[in-house]
């Protein structure tokens, strides 16, 4: 899966030759880039405008702005930047923050449904206005809700990649290092695992459980262990077999002081980078599973409930749906393109 | 072939023991592939049937709530054998699952579990291969356009957006495509008819140049091919738009009840494009990436070098040799397809596999859920062995590893 993410590499001297063919250097770039944040913002906002302008307009602005700042960026440091990278780790950044401090921030009410009698019930969004993002049938703030349920989906996708580095971890190292019978027996459980379709899986463990927000953690935990072990084994694998290892075998280390002190370490670097994407693939687990009402119940917001629960007026309303699905999809973008560029700089091969 | 004949009389009795020794290696590997294979069945149905183990309390009240009378929650106990001891209930089971009997539903209505089962797999398979046959359709094309300039504003476009796509969850793609294709379709008519015309324009476009390079007396012939094309993109692009279909919001007509089977197409084309879409950008990316390599190749420059046209070379002298990580991932996608169809098919409301696990997990229906685990699950795993073993026919490279 991951391997099929690689963004395709820009050549280095695009953006230097883009700027002296076309658009007649820093100004030219700078302002490029104000005005498709101008057309951004108005194809966000314009509500008078027909949707497809504005959809059009909005995609144009989002485009233009990320080539204009890449134009800008890369002349003022003097090399290539990659603005796009940059922009996925700022949201990430961003959406841990808002997510850690959504107590502290001055945002409308999120699940109280006896607190918003007053408030006004399918507001549109505006940004400028007190409801950033609108507000749903009941006059809950969707922004709140946005922010809320990221703590939930940030929660259970870094508890469960947890789960699922550390146990997934243990066995693919000892798999890969002890070989034999041990790698045999786990290869059957790990394909055993992975022979239910990971939804199905989910949601025959929900069936059972309590779907609860611990409970989702340990079950995506619980899937995401079979690709750790694999991922881990095959990096333990070869590793095994290089010389710094055989060295402090000849130094009479024992087993436990290879596995720890010189697999280990090599080990971990293609484990968090391959974590970005699975923290991705797992965020979209539990909001799926959210979306079917199998996971995290209303009034507690999560990305995947709030979508189901504005399916309803979607037709008419459809800042209800797509707001939070926005705000999902960018989410889960910005983690791919994180972690392919990790990798970039982690696994130097794969360049 | 004649002066090689003698020799190949000498070589023949070791080549015949090379032979035997082949087909003894792919015996045991066969062997080897079914003990592995009975093995990960073993445990998924060890899983499966573990499931019930893990419910709390007493399963009966959880499957039928407070408020039934004893005789119900007897009957519950006793369609799930509760009287019997752990081993003896799994040896049950396993030995009715194997003949095909996944026991009955639990809930009104009583219903056989593999009867319905079997009604359902033919709508999930049915939006599983429309929607690999839908991306192949799509990525292919693509891919040869996008590969054949490779770094161009075109490639760069299309490449983007097909990262972009695989970012997007599912069940948020089929509300986008709802949104849209039900509640917004005159956008979307008249954006396929704009599309369509700007492709035919393009084409006439990028024709002109070529048609001016070419000897006097076939300009017109040429220039005639390149209109008539032009037309019939615009024509079919124009035929869409005026016979545009309606897609139902949900709901499903059953190919065997359609009297106009394209009421059942019209039924399940948002639902299996949601899953193509998504499916089109990997195979987009597998095949572009390939592609690109393939083309740097000595044999394409060679054939570049013979005046061979840029058609020729990318269907007939680099699609083949680049399609290989095509088959393979086209291949393993139906299996992962019909669990993703879990989740279009409950947005949808059709009555397939997935819909029916999505509602027997909501009703605590624990025997229809065992049911339909195993039998998607032993689907996938079967699938996955015959794409693997086909793969092996199709390339020689890895069939004696």
């Amino acid at each position: 899966m991951s391997e099929l993410l690689l963004e395709p590499v820009v050549a280095p001297s695009d953006a230097t030759t883009r700027r002296r063919s076309f658009l007649g250097g820093r100004a030219g770039a700078a302002a490029l880039t104000v005005a498709s944040l101008v057309a951004l913002v108005v194809g966000i906002a314009g509500s008078p405008l027909p949707l497809g302008v504005r959809l059009a307009i909005a995609a144009a602005g989002a485009i233009g702005a990320v080539r204009g700042a890449r134009i800008l960026a890369s002349d003022i440091a003097g090399h290539p930047v990659d603005v796009g990278f940059w922009l996925a780790a700022g949201w990430l950044l961003l959406l841990l923050l808002s997510a850690v401090f959504a107590d502290l921030l001055p945002l409308g009410e999120a699940s109280d449904v006896s607190k918003t009698l007053l408030e006004p019930t399918l507001v549109r969004p505006d940004l400028l206005s007190s409801h950033p993002l609108g507000t749903d049938r009941q006059g809950l703030d969707i922004l709140a809700g946005v922010i809320y349920g990221a703590r939930v989906s940030l929660l259970v996708g870094l508890g469960a990649v947890a789960i699922g580095a550390f146990v997934g971890g243990a066995i693919g190292l000892l798999a890969g290092f002890y070989r034999r019978g041990l790698d045999r027996g786990v290869a059957i459980l790990s394909d055993s695992m992975m022979a239910f379709p990971p939804l199905v899986f989910l949601m025959a463990m929900v069936a059972v459980l309590q779907p609860s927000a611990r409970n989702v953690t340990i079950a995506l935990g619980i899937i995401s262990i079979p690709s750790y072990i694999r991922l881990v084994r095959a990096n333990t694998m070869t590793l095994a077999k290089r010389e710094f290892v055989l060295a402090s075998r000849a130094l009479a280390a024992d087993d436990r002081r290879i596995l720890l002190r010189e697999i280990l370490p090599n080990v971990v670097l293609p484990v968090v980078s391959y974590s970005f994407v699975i923290v991705a693939v797992l965020i979209v687990s539990e909001a799926t599973l959210s979306f079917l009402g199998l996971s995290i119940q209303r009034p507690n917001p999560t990305w995947g409930n709030l979508i189901a629960a504005g399916q309803s007026d979607f037709d008419q309303y459809p800042h209800l749906v797509f707001g939070p699905g926005a705000v999902l999809f960018i989410t889960v973008f910005a983690l791919n393109r994180v972690g392919d560029r990790m990798r970039l700089w982690w696994e130097p091969k794969s360049r | 072939m004649t002066a090689l004949a003698p020799v190949a009389g000498e070589l023949a009795p070791a080549d015949r023991r090379k032979r035997t020794g082949r087909a003894h290696r792919f015996l045991r590997g066969l062997l080897r592939t079914g003990v592995h294979l009975l093995a990960v069945m073993f445990f998924v149905s060890i899983g499966t049937f573990m499931l019930l183990e893990f419910v709390p309390g007493d399963p009966a009240v959880a499957v039928l709530g407070p408020d039934a009378t004893p005789q119900q929650y007897d009957e519950v106990r006793a369609e799930l054998g509760l009287d019997r001891p752990l081993p003896q209930r799994y040896a049950d089971w396993l030995g009715d699952a194997v003949q095909g009997d996944f026991g009955s539903s639990l809930r009104p209505p009583v219903r056989d579990v593999s009867g319905i089962i079997m009604s359902r797999l033919p709508v999930t398979l049915e939006i599983a291969g429309l929607a690999i046959a839908m991306a192949l359709a799509m990525a292919i094309p693509l891919a040869l356009w996008s590969a054949s300039q490779s770094g161009g504003p075109g490639d760069q476009a299309v490449s983007a957006t097909a990262y972009g796509l695989i970012s997007i969850p599912n069940f948020l793609a089929a509300l986008i495509l709802i949104f849209f294709f039900v509640f917004r379709p005159d956008l979307v008519r008249t954006f396929v008819f704009a599309a369509g015309l700007l492709i035919a324009v393009g084409m006439l476009a990028r024709r002109v140049p070529r048609v001016r390079r070419e000897h006097p007396e076939d300009r017109l012939r040429s220039m005639g091919a390149g209109v008539a094309g032009a037309v019939a993109v615009a024509g079919i692009a124009g035929l869409l738009f005026l016979s545009w279909p309606d897609f139902p919001r949900q709901g499903f007509v059953r190919w065997t009840d359609a009297p106009n089977k394209l009421d059942n197409l019209r039924s399940v084309f948002l639902p299996a494009f949601t899953l193509a879409l998504i499916e089109a950008a990997i195979f987009f990316r597998v095949l572009r990436n390939d592609l690109v390599t393939t083309l740097q190749e000595d044999f394409v420059l060679a054939a570049r070098a013979r005046g061979m046209p840029r058609r020729h070379i990318l269907l007939r002298e680099a699609l083949r040799p680049s399609s290989f990580s095509l088959v393979t991932v086209a291949g393993v996608s139906l299996g992962r397809l019909i669990g993703a169809a879990v989740i279009v098919e409950a947005v949808f409301r059709l009555p397939g596999l997935g819909s029916m696990m999505v509602d027997a997990v909501a009703a605590n229906d624990f025997r229809v859920v065992q049911g339909g685990v195993l039998a998607i699950s032993i689907l996938y795993v079967l699938l996955n062995l015959t794409v693997d073993s086909l793969y092996k026919l199709l390339d020689p490279r890895i069939r004696r590893v």
